[in-house]
């Protein structure tokens, strides 16, 4: 802003200041709901009813988050959620970015048309589908598995992970496939020499927009899975929540064991992170 | 003699050159064929299995009256008619529902992160931290945010209620939506449409912030200078240089508001699963009762197949409107 | 780039050798699933717990596994188990249209060859609610009713010492409640079955058993008068404040505290809760149970009462030790029955051939309640078939909501319901 010039300073400074009210009043809105999920996992019922709202808690109950971690296996479904996401995500990656260069590199009829076929699935509903999916899972041997849910969350990020992959390939120069070829590679030694590795920027993109899209999932994970030792975080909280109706401290405290380590990991890498993301906005 | 020989001789050779070529010009054809097939293999699995072929199976059963186990009857597109005429079955409520909080994420959502966007992205100090934090909802799981919400809106003991309480504004509050001894939030039909949607608006907006934002920055530095050097205020170089310039990615944010809209679900079951009495249906909770509490399971495919037709025109549509406007 | 290769194959090989985790099992027994909605804080849940424990260890040639799931989300997956036909060995069921929409579907094992084994300890009458045909498909456990349980602490701050016999005291009871600033009744309006256990027992006492049970079986239609009459008798007890207006956003357990909190004077709801408030052992010398009092005398009497034997175990016809499973079913239930008897959890449908002198007051007096009880309708979103049931549901959660008067619950149902 150093351009401004001297007229527009005051308006400048009015206008900034605005901004930030803006902003510091956006930041509240969004910080709020987080630290009173924190403050009231650590009190009791008494002190979150009435006595202590909003405040540091009086006396801090770690039980709760004992009586939490007791009731419902926290960190297995988290480790379970996890799992879940990051097979998902290298799934993904392999089909979009092999689908991607055969639709944007190898010149063939139909591929555009192809292209258009893969992005109707932006605009499917995941639950639409739940019956459907659910007998074909159940005639491959696959319900109460991991991948009774890799494998629709894969499906149904596909597009989005194509629609990025397509920017960024297109990003690599043409040249670079001609190099290749002329050193006699074909189109797998290109594909596998040339295309993959400089398609890693890619890979955090996709990642997180197919992190966002299956860590969240409710619906499949609840349906498709009977056994605990595969539950995942969405299902594992909403039942605990369900037991827990009246002590709220337990459930404060599960909360914020399912959402920290996500916040603490988006906290480190939160560059990465937003990077990565707004590259599949632009490439997109 | 010998000179026919000669001449045979060549055309032979020439006519074998020519199979050769021809035969070197197809096995490439069918080597690139064949590449193109496996490259696109297991995108073509994935997304037929689970998205093509059910698709397919929900046209199919809409056609039908069934529960999802036992006989079928066909009955046409008796479903499809029920639907929009059925006192029991609220569909067209439901559509309304999920039109009208897509129509506030594009015109609430979507400027207030427009307008996050481009006080992040005109470069001032705090600009990460403001930007990590306004992203973090989006990370946290969608039954999380809706857990916190319930105990934000109990009647008893909610942050909300109790924040009122203290501001003496309860009364007020309560006078207007017409409830007893609290307010109800989500329980009270009037009002819970609203509140539910306060959630679903809140969370996405560091969703699209971070879209936009991208746009903003990516808008050449030189353009803004110039118009500044030309005397353009703050407001006329967003309106006249960076809006215009990052229309696409609002074409984006604009169709994922809508669609997103029309497919909302996990956040409403958790809050209200639709109630009370219907005033929080959207298209997919109604499918959901329909397949799994109802036992019409033709009916609920059904409503899958209009969501999945919607959705698409929708996206059609938006798309057809900005270019139109370029 | 050679690294990268591998990376990539690694994460591929990693995709695919997850399968690995799901499968396994040990080779020589008998493996049988069972899936229940007995979660950590269900009231049946040590009654199963024990049960499984027993029978598990008399049967160590079968290697049983269960899985308890949440009330609502087990609807959603049993039903989309029977649609892939994916059900395990033994389920949980509600008696009547639940389970007779999965018989009519062949997805149920009959259960008429293995009954003959337990006949001397399951009374036939028992079996009713899972007859189907004149075949026999679940296993009962516990049975319960409607009943209505008081706060004595609170009715004594307005005069009574006991829970008040007839309506008209009910009423001057809950104007004295009102008077004194105590809310006399709670209900959840976020899950509408547990506005059926008010509006049912209501209209059974207004309109008698016969009429109702009638209507429920779809033998009379549902223009009948008493049931409006009913319904506004309902809603001018809503109209009066007898009920906490915060219910309509509350969840049953949510409004159920509140009534240990001692928020409430009444609660009526399914005996099984004699189970928790008899745990709750600062809050269960001040509760007290009875049977909601007769409206119109000339209709109804003491001893009509809601409910029935819906809890069941039933058997998968697909099961592929069926008959192994049957036996066992048998077994479980029939230890469910006795420690959930035990525990409070509700009456047993099985004969007791144990000591049952430590079952807790509060269900000794419903099962003289049930004794003495003169006749029984099930619970109308057990009795009906699931999308009429969920109509019902639906104008029950209108009348609370006053959307509709009794009028308009009767011609609505009336036309919607075929």
């Amino acid at each position: 802003m150093e351009t401004t010039t001297k007229g527009f300073k005051k308006t400048g400074t009015v206008v900034a200041v605005i901004v930030y009210c803006l902003l510091i009043l956006w930041t509240l809105v969004n910080l709020f709901p987080i630290y009173w999920m924190f403050t009231f996992s650590l009190k009791s019922n008494d002190e979150i009813y009435g006595q202590n709202i909003i405040g540091l808690p009086h006396k801090f109950l770690w039980e709760n988050y004992k009586t939490a971690a007791h009731t419902g296996r926290m960190g297995l479904y988290f480790t379970n959620s996890v799992i879940i996401a990051v097979a998902t995500i290298i799934l993904t990656l392999i089909a979009a970015v092999m689908a991607t260069y055969a639709m944007s590199r190898i010149v063939w009829k139909g591929r555009k048309l192809m292209n258009k076929f893969f992005m109707l699935g932006l605009t499917i509903p995941i639950h639409s589908s739940i019956v459907p999916v659910y007998i074909t899972l159940k005639k491959l041997g696959m319900l109460n598995s991991y991948q009774a849910l890799i494998v629709p969350y894969a499906a149904f990020s596909l597009a989005m992970a194509i629609l990025i992959c397509m920017g960024f390939m297109d990003d690599i120069p043409i040249q670079l496939d001609e190099a290749a070829r002329i050193d006699g590679c074909g189109l797998w030694g290109t594909f596998f020499r040339i295309i993959v590795p400089l398609m890693l920027p890619a890979l955090s993109t996709v990642g997180i927009y197919t992190f966002l899209q299956c860590w969240n999932e409710f619906m499949f994970a609840n349906v498709f899975n009977t056994k605990e030792f595969i539950r995942t975080l969405p299902v594992g909280i909403q039942q605990l929540s369900g037991q827990h109706t009246t002590q709220w401290g337990p459930i404060g405290a599960a909360l914020v064991i399912a959402t920290f380590p996500t916040l603490f990991v988006y906290m480190l890498l939160s560059k990465k992170i937003q990077s990565s993301f707004m590259a599949g906005a632009i490439k997109g | 003699m010998d000179k026919m020989k000669e001449k045979n001789k060549t055309a032979e050779v020439s006519l074998s050159a020519d199979a050769i070529s021809e035969k070197i010009k197809r096995r490439n054809k069918i080597y690139k064929g064949v590449s193109v097939f496996l490259f696109l293999t297991p995108a073509l699995i994935l997304f037929c299995g689970v998205l093509i072929f059910p698709i397919g199976a929900s046209i199919y059963y809409s056609f039908f009256d069934w529960n999802g186990f036992g006989t079928k009857t066909f009955v046409g597109f008796a479903n499809y008619v029920e639907l929009f005429t059925s006192q029991i079955i609220p569909f067209p409520l439901a559509l309304k529902n999920s039109l009208l909080l897509a129509v506030l994420s594009v015109f609430i959502q979507l400027p207030l992160s427009l307008a996050l966007a481009l006080a992040l992205g005109r470069g001032i100090k705090g600009e990460r931290f403001f930007l990590s934090v306004f992203f973090a909802p989006v990370l946290i799981s969608t039954v999380i945010i809706g857990q916190l919400w319930l105990k934000i809106y109990n009647p008893d003991y909610g942050l909300l209620n109790s924040f009122l309480r203290q501001l003496g504004l309860e009364e007020k509050i309560m006078a207007l939506t017409g409830d007893i001894k609290d307010v109800l939030w989500l329980g009270n039909s009037k009002i819970a449409l609203g509140a539910a949607f306060v959630p679903i608006l809140w969370q996405y907006v560091g969703y699209h912030m971070l879209l936009l934002y991208a746009g903003v920055k990516g808008v050449p530095v030189e353009l803004r200078e110039a118009a500044m050097l030309d005397g353009a205020s703050y407001g006329q170089v967003n309106r006249y240089i960076v809006i215009p310039h990052i229309k696409p990615i609002i074409k984006i944010s604009v169709i994922f508001a809508v669609t997103g809209s029309l497919k909302s679900f996990d956040l409403i079951w958790v809050l209200t699963n639709g109630g009370p009495l219907h005033a929080t249906e959207v298209p997919s909770t109604l499918m959901i009762n329909m397949l799994f509490l109802h036992n019409r399971y033709g009916m609920g495919s059904t409503i899958a197949v209009l969501l999945i037709a919607l959705c698409f025109l929708f996206a059609v549509l938006i798309s057809a409107a900005f270019r139109k406007e370029d | 780039m050679k690294r990268r290769l591998i990376a990539l194959v690694l994460a591929a090989a990693m995709v695919f050798s997850l399968a690995a985790c799901a499968g396994g099992g040990k080779g020589g027994k008998t493996k049988i699933d069972m899936w229940c909605i007995a979660t950590e804080t269900d009231s049946n849940r040590k009654a199963y717990e024990k049960a499984i424990a027993e029978v598990t260890a008399a049967h160590p040639e079968i290697e049983f596994n269960w899985e308890a799931i949440e009330n609502q989300s087990y609807k959603t997956k049993i039903k989309a188990a029977v649609a892939a036909d994916e059900m395990p060995d033994i389920f949980f069921t509600w008696s009547c249209a639940f389970l007779g929409d999965f018989v009519n579907a062949n997805r149920v094992y009959c259960l008429d060859e293995e009954y003959k084994n337990w006949a001397k300890d399951l009374d036939p009458k028992m079996l009713n609610n899972t007859t189907f045909n004149g075949k026999h498909y679940g296993v009962p456990t516990t049975m319960n009713i409607v009943v209505m349980f008081a706060n004595m602490d609170i009715l004594k701050k307005v005069g009574y010492t006991e829970v008040p016999g007839t309506y008209e005291e009910l009423i001057k009871c809950c104007d004295k409640l009102l008077a004194a600033g105590y809310t006399p009744f709670g209900c959840s309006g976020k899950e509408d079955w547990c506005v059926t256990e008010y509006v049912e027992p209501i209209i059974e006492k207004t309109a008698g058993a016969k009429a109702w049970s009638d209507i429920m079986t779809g033998a009379a239609s549902w223009d009948n008068k008493d049931v409006a009459k009913a319904i506004d008798i309902f809603q001018e007890m809503i109209s009066k404040k007898y009920f906490d207006p915060n219910g309509a956003a509350l969840t049953n357990n949510e409004v159920k505290a509140n009534f240990q909190q001692g928020k409430y004077a009444f609660y009526m709801n399914g005996s099984w809760n004699c189970a928790d408030f008899f745990a709750d052992s600062a809050f269960f010398p001040k509760v007290k149970v009875s049977e909601f009092p007769v409206i119109d005398s000339s209709k109804s009497k003491l001893g009509q009462l809601i409910g029935g034997p819906s809890d069941t175990l039933a058997v998968a016809q697909s099961s592929k030790n069926a008959d192994k499973a049957a036996a066992f079913a048998f077994e479980l239930g029939k230890a469910i029955c006795h420690y959930g008897y035990l525990d409070g959890c509700g009456l047993p449908a099985w004969t007791p051939d144990y000591d049952t002198s430590s079952v807790n007051a509060l269900t000794a007096t419903v099962a003289d309640i049930v004794a003495k009880s003169d006749a029984m309708v099930l619970f109308g979103d057990t009795i009906q078939a699931a999308d009429i049931a969920n109509i019902y549901l639906s104008y029950v959660a209108k009348v609370y909501g006053k959307q509709i008067d009794g009028n308009g619950f009767i011609s609505g149902l009336k036309k919607d319901i075929k």
